[in-house]
């Protein structure tokens, strides 16, 4: 299989206060090349682990893993990664925190104006030169999307990026990042507690248990492309698909609502 | 944003506030001047400010108070730099080697924790009575508060900013330059800033004890000829001096650090 991400066999253990953690079991799944995955769960479930392996963060311990048909490391050129909370350096403005990682990436032509067209594209023109402190969490989290995309990476891995912001600003920055996604094409994992962001982003849920994690569900969503999250708030099919999905959940698990978050 | 709302409170108040905080100075000399007039406490004891204050002017008219500054800032500055620099380099050392930090730690807590006043004689003894003995004083005051703050904003590092520069696959040094350094950079400033009044006070305690020609020498010298006007128009000398200090650190920390 050319490009895409494959993952076999994979289980993960942490050792926390003397104890063993079993976080991961036996997870398989083979994402294809240019394709919009969200892993969601509850908390405890493994996927920020299985989004750590994938970006190199963490090593491998069990199984395989290849991203592009190679192992992956941590600081792979074609690889992104997004934090949950922003990881904005304070020190440096909205413009110099982006060019901070984007020039670890030699080779991209006329940076500078990429950047400025990303800042532009996720509503932060006339911000570049304000620094972290002074701006909004949601804004800040702009800075954070921005910087991603500016590494121009096939593989992006975004990990709860939304978990923080209020309801309004949320469906706002969903909208940037597909916006961003429909430009680049990258192959994107998203790690969320939000089942609705997951339906309104992906092209496929990976639903997980709690600890250890196991797959549940493996959900197509095939809601037409391009989406705006905005617009499909309103419509039937969206949120068929949620309580469908729903329902599978508390099916597969035996799970009340609370143990996964409504979006 | 709140902060600018208080400022703008504050710029509002701001006459308000120069000239009550001049009315506070004035009472305060008032209350002292009337208590030492009155012999309610002797003068002898607290100085009387009509007294001390041309003392002060006369002194500095004279020159024989500049020649005490320039000694006593000579030597600030001196142990204030050296004790800087050998704090800085400690830290580069501690914070690249984790190893040897965890080696030295109890070390370093061990000669923070001693009272570095009480060394002072023992500077003189090894010193002599010149301004080698000040320096020194200085040194052991300023060196342990700068390497205290730098370890300590070395070790506040945020761990995501950790991960960010893992996944951009920066190396050890370049984690260490374009993160450590610049997350340490608030606290060494403020280890600065504390770090020199400090070192003021190591230089005027030598001076205390071995005399010359500094500010505390002088201190010294009117307190053993119960000149209680001398002793606070020097006083005064040092509040001021050691403040405008403090708000130089303050300001240049400020035009440094605009991004807080």
């Amino acid at each position: 299989m050319e490009g895409g991400i494959v993952v076999e066999r994979v289980s993960h253990v942490y050792a926390q206060r003397g104890r063993n953690v079993h976080v991961l079991d036996d997870i398989s799944l083979a994402i294809r090349h240019g394709q919009f995955v969200a892993l969601v769960g509850p908390s405890g479930s493994g996927k920020t682990t299985l989004l750590d392996i994938l970006s190199g963060l963490v090593p491998l311990q069990a199984g395989d893993v290849l991203v592009a048909g190679r192992a992956p490391h941590a600081g792979r050129p074609d690889t992104a990664r997004m934090f949950a909370r922003d990881a904005l350096l304070p020190w440096l403005s909205a413009y110099q925190n982006v060019y901070f990682a984007a020039r670890t990436r030699p080779g991209l032509q006329e940076r500078e104006k990429a950047i400025l067209t990303l800042l532009n594209e996720v509503g932060l023109h006339g911000f570049e030169r304000v620094y972290p402190r002074q701006l909004s969490q949601g804004m800040r989290q702009r800075v954070a999307l921005a910087r991603t995309f500016s590494l121009q990476s096939a593989y992006v891995f975004l990990d709860e990026p939304f978990g923080a912001l209020d309801a309004q600003t949320k469906l706002l920055l969903q909208d940037k990042l597909l916006a961003l996604w429909e430009r680049f094409r990258s192959t994107v994992v998203l790690v969320t507690h939000d089942l609705g962001e997951a339906v309104a982003l992906s092209d496929r849920v990976i639903v997980m248990s709690s600890r250890p994690g196991r797959i549940l569900a493996d959900v197509t969503i095939d809601l037409p492309r391009p989406r705006s999250v905005r617009a499909l708030q309103t419509r039937r099919e969206y949120h068929e698909i949620y309580s469908r999905l729903w329902r599978e959940l508390e099916r597969a698990a035996g799970m009340t609502p609370e143990s996964v978050g409504a979006g | 944003m709140p902060a600018s709302a208080e400022w703008g409170a504050a710029s509002r108040h701001f006459g308000f506030i120069v000239l009550g905080r001049l009315a506070l100075l004035g009472i305060g000399v008032a209350v002292w001047e009337a208590l030492a007039r009155t012999d309610v406490v002797p003068a002898a004891f607290i100085g009387q400010p009509s007294i001390f204050l041309p003392f002060l002017l006369a002194h500095i008219a004279d020159g024989s108070l500049l020649v005490a500054i320039r000694e006593t800032l000579t030597a600030t500055l001196a142990a204030f730099v050296i004790g800087g620099i050998a704090a800085l380099l400690t830290a580069l050392v501690l914070t690249a080697s984790p190893l040897i930090k965890q080696l030295v730690d109890p070390f370093i807590d061990a000669m923070n924790a001693l009272p570095r006043v009480a060394l002072v004689p023992l500077f003189i003894v090894w010193f002599g009575l010149g301004t080698l003995s000040k320096i020194v004083s200085g040194i052991s005051l300023m060196y342990f508060i700068l390497l205290y703050n730098t370890l300590a904003g070395a070790h506040s590092v945020d761990p995501d900013h950790i991960q960010l520069a893992r996944s951009l696959g920066l190396s050890r040094k370049r984690i260490f330059t374009s993160i450590v350094v610049p997350t340490a950079i608030p606290a060494i400033f403020a280890g600065l800033r504390l770090g020199l009044v400090y070192t003021l006070l190591g230089v005027v305690t030598a001076e205390l004890i071995a005399g010359g020609k500094g500010l505390g020498s002088q201190i010294s010298y009117y307190s053993n000829t119960f000149d209680a006007n001398g002793v606070f128009a020097v006083l005064l000398v040092l509040v001021i001096l050691s403040y405008a200090l403090a708000r130089l650190m303050t300001y240049v920390e400020g035009r440094l650090m605009r991004w807080r």
